[in-house]
């Protein structure tokens, strides 16, 4: 059998121990661009943090991370990285630690955009009958396919992203391929080709995201498992 | 970075989900059904010009397909013989190939008709047994020629517009002489054998034929419910040796004849009888009024 | 057994039975042979229509109805071979008696092939 699909980005979190710094610091990057948006929600909503709060944890809790290295300690054997993450800021969040030695800390080495994660909070009516774990994971799954959208419209012909955001990113579902034809002036058979070319593409992202995002072929597809939403039976 | 709703994710599930058939014979018109295994779809087969069923196994993603990817050339191997097993009951498997993305699929009749459970709820008791008799038919059928379903469930059979009833899903089956499967069944319907990884023979079948028998029918008399229980017996030994022997005795009860899997008291045998021969005795009392009528007139 | 065969033979059981029943009528106790000889030849004869009957239509409804009405016809005939004078207890049980008859010559009995396929390859 032929290896199902090709793996050009290594995986962050081997490359996190790296001894080299700019290869650390990269992969560290994709991890905050992952990872941000579900801690601070989740620090919002399942540890009701006041937005001042959470906005502090997330910041300190990544610039840590970043200087200490704690995330190094990282041990595929013993869990998924996804949880390891959750737990480590967790136990983050419940030491007292000094505001004021946080915000130290913090100053100045993430910029995180905490006004559109507010947003996106009120617009979430789901959030509040999850447990942490589930709220958690569907904020991850919504991050990892964020990151991948953002990935496949920076590879993508603008035409072509134009219309897999019409077709399967907007909610209105109401659009149909003649619409679509109409709308961007191709035939009909064109928005067909072009969608399935697109999310051909996207497909390949998404899995080299997961890939990029975990360390073990085990992880992977525990990982895929969580974010296509299949359940483990 | 863009907002991704929930609706939306679940969109994006299904397109990074979805199989690639690029470079195949096959165009997908749309989703049928999902479940555990994988998901069906029909499609065009553009090489024939004819409308397929494409079931494509769970993706080397989503589980489960390390092992599927190992055993892909086996699979293919026995979903060939499953392709020469032809009988009215079995939904022929036409074509079973790799997808570029590493994912096993099979191509097979489109059937058009309703899953059998959905098709036995709320019809007489008669009815869905002599449909379920067919079933075994089929499966008695594969087993003879050595192919062991492996994963038979109400799920699984299609009940078709002339109430034609057709066993699905042996692209799953195996040889009856192999080891254990590569794949399980279901659990509910597998047998304890199957279960334990053991290798597995028509008896097997037999099992999940009889947990089927169990779930199509509710408020079974103790007769059904007995043969029921023998064709789930724990021991293989215990079971109904084939699914003729089991279909054959779902026959007897529809008939109202003695089973082998139930022993019957004197008044079960007495109602029985004169429940099969209404008719008769029916018949024979209104003789007797006739004669008691006479002669009740003759005595005035 | 073929259904012909078989409509005689239970005709003739049917007949002597329902013929004996005739002792219960103390008034024609003396001419129980001739009852008895009469009414097995009635239920001979109502056998073989059944019988034939059954051949040609598939049906126990359409059996019996036929058995039913045969035996009325006969017992219609015996009875007024015998005087007209027992009507009621003649035709009453004699109509049963062929619904009985065309009940089991639909039921049982083997029915003719119709194709050279022997019946076990069907």
């Amino acid at each position: 059998m032929s290896i199902p699909f090709p793996t050009t980005r290594r995986s962050i979190i081997v490359a996190l121990s790296s001894s080299d710094a700019d290869v650390r610091e990269r992969a560290f990057d994709t991890l905050v661009a992952l990872y941000w948006k579900p801690l601070y929600k989740y620090a919002r909503i399942a540890w009701r943090r006041s937005r001042e709060d959470a906005e502090d944890l997330a910041q300190s809790f990544f610039a840590r991370a970043f200087e200490k290295e704690t995330l190094a300690a990282y041990d595929a054997k013993q869990a998924g990285f996804r949880t390891f993450l959750r737990l480590l800021f967790d136990r983050y969040a419940s030491n007292e630690h000094k505001a004021e030695q946080r915000l130290k800390r913090g100053g100045g080495s993430v910029h995180l955009d905490f006004d559109a994660a507010e947003a996106e909070l009120g617009r979430d009516e789901e959030c509040r009958s999850e447990t942490p774990e589930q709220f958690f994971q569907r904020e991850w799954v919504r991050s990892v396919f964020a990151l991948a959208v953002e990935r496949l419209r920076a590879a993508s012909e603008a035409n072509d992203f134009a219309l897999f955001e019409a077709y399967d990113l907007e909610d209105d579902r109401s659009i149909s391929y003649r619409e679509l034809a109409a709308r961007f002036g191709i035939a009909e058979t064109t928005v067909t080709n072009r969608l399935a070319a697109t999310r051909r593409r996207f497909r390949a992202i998404v899995l080299e995201t997961l890939r990029e995002v975990t360390a073990t072929d085990h992880e992977f597809r525990l990982e895929a498992r969580a974010l296509l939403g299949v359940d483990a039976s | 970075m863009r907002w991704i709703s929930n609706d939306a994710i679940g969109r994006l599930r299904r397109v990074a989900d979805a199989p690639d058939f690029s470079g195949t014979r096959y165009r997908v018109i749309g989703e049928l059904a999902r479940g555990g295994m994988g998901v069906v779809y029909e499609a065009e087969d553009t090489a024939l010009g004819r409308h397929v069923a494409l079931k494509v196994l769970a993706s080397e993603l989503t589980g489960g397909s390390e092992r599927l990817a190992d055993h892909g050339d086996r699979m293919r191997r026995e979903a060939q013989i499953v392709a020469r097993l032809e009988h009215p009951g079995i939904v022929p498997v036409h074509d079973v190939g790799v997808l570029p993305d590493g994912r096993l699929y099979y191509a097979m009749k489109l059937v058009r008709g309703t899953r059998l459970d959905a098709w036995a709820h709320e019809r007489p008791r008669t009815e869905v047994l002599l449909a379920f008799v067919r079933v075994c038919e089929a499966v008695a059928f594969a087993n003879a020629n050595g192919v062991v379903h492996g994963d038979l469930k109400p799920d699984n059979v299609m009940v078709g517009e002339f109430g034609e009833v057709l066993v699905m899903d042996w692209g799953v089956a195996r040889r009856a002489d192999e080891d254990a499967g590569v794949i399980a069944g279901t659990r509910g319907f597998m047998a304890p054998e199957q279960e334990r990884g053991e290798a597995v023979d028509a008896r097997a079948d037999v099992f999940a034929l009889g947990a089927m028998l169990a779930a199509l029918t509710d408020n079974r008399p103790r007769p059904l419910a007995a043969i029921a229980t023998k064709a789930t017996a724990r021991e293989r030994s215990d079971r109904y040796a084939s699914a003729r022997e089991l279909a054959a005795d779902v026959l007897r009860f529809v008939e109202q004849e003695p089973l082998v899997a139930y022993r019957e008291n004197v008044v079960e045998r007495t109602s029985r009888w004169l429940g099969k021969h209404r008719a008769l005795v029916a018949l024979i009392l209104a003789y007797l009024v006739m004669r008691a009528l006479v002669l009740f007139i003759k005595g005035f | 057994m073929n259904k012909v065969l078989l409509g005689l033979l239970v005709g003739a059981v049917l007949g002597v039975i329902d013929g004996a029943t005739a002792w219960f009528t103390p008034a024609v106790r003396n001419d129980m042979l001739g009852i008895i000889i009469g009414s097995t030849v009635k239920g001979m004869l109502a056998g073989v229509l059944a019988g034939w009957f059954a051949r040609r239509v598939h049906s126990v409804v359409a059996g019996v109805v036929f058995g039913l009405v045969v035996g009325l016809l006969f017992a219609f005939g015996v009875a007024a071979m015998g005087g007209g004078l027992y009507y009621f207890e003649i035709m009453l049980p004699g109509g049963v008696t062929g619904a009985i008859i065309g009940w089991a010559t639909q039921r049982y009995g083997r029915a003719p092939q119709r194709s050279g396929i022997p019946a076990t390859a069907l």
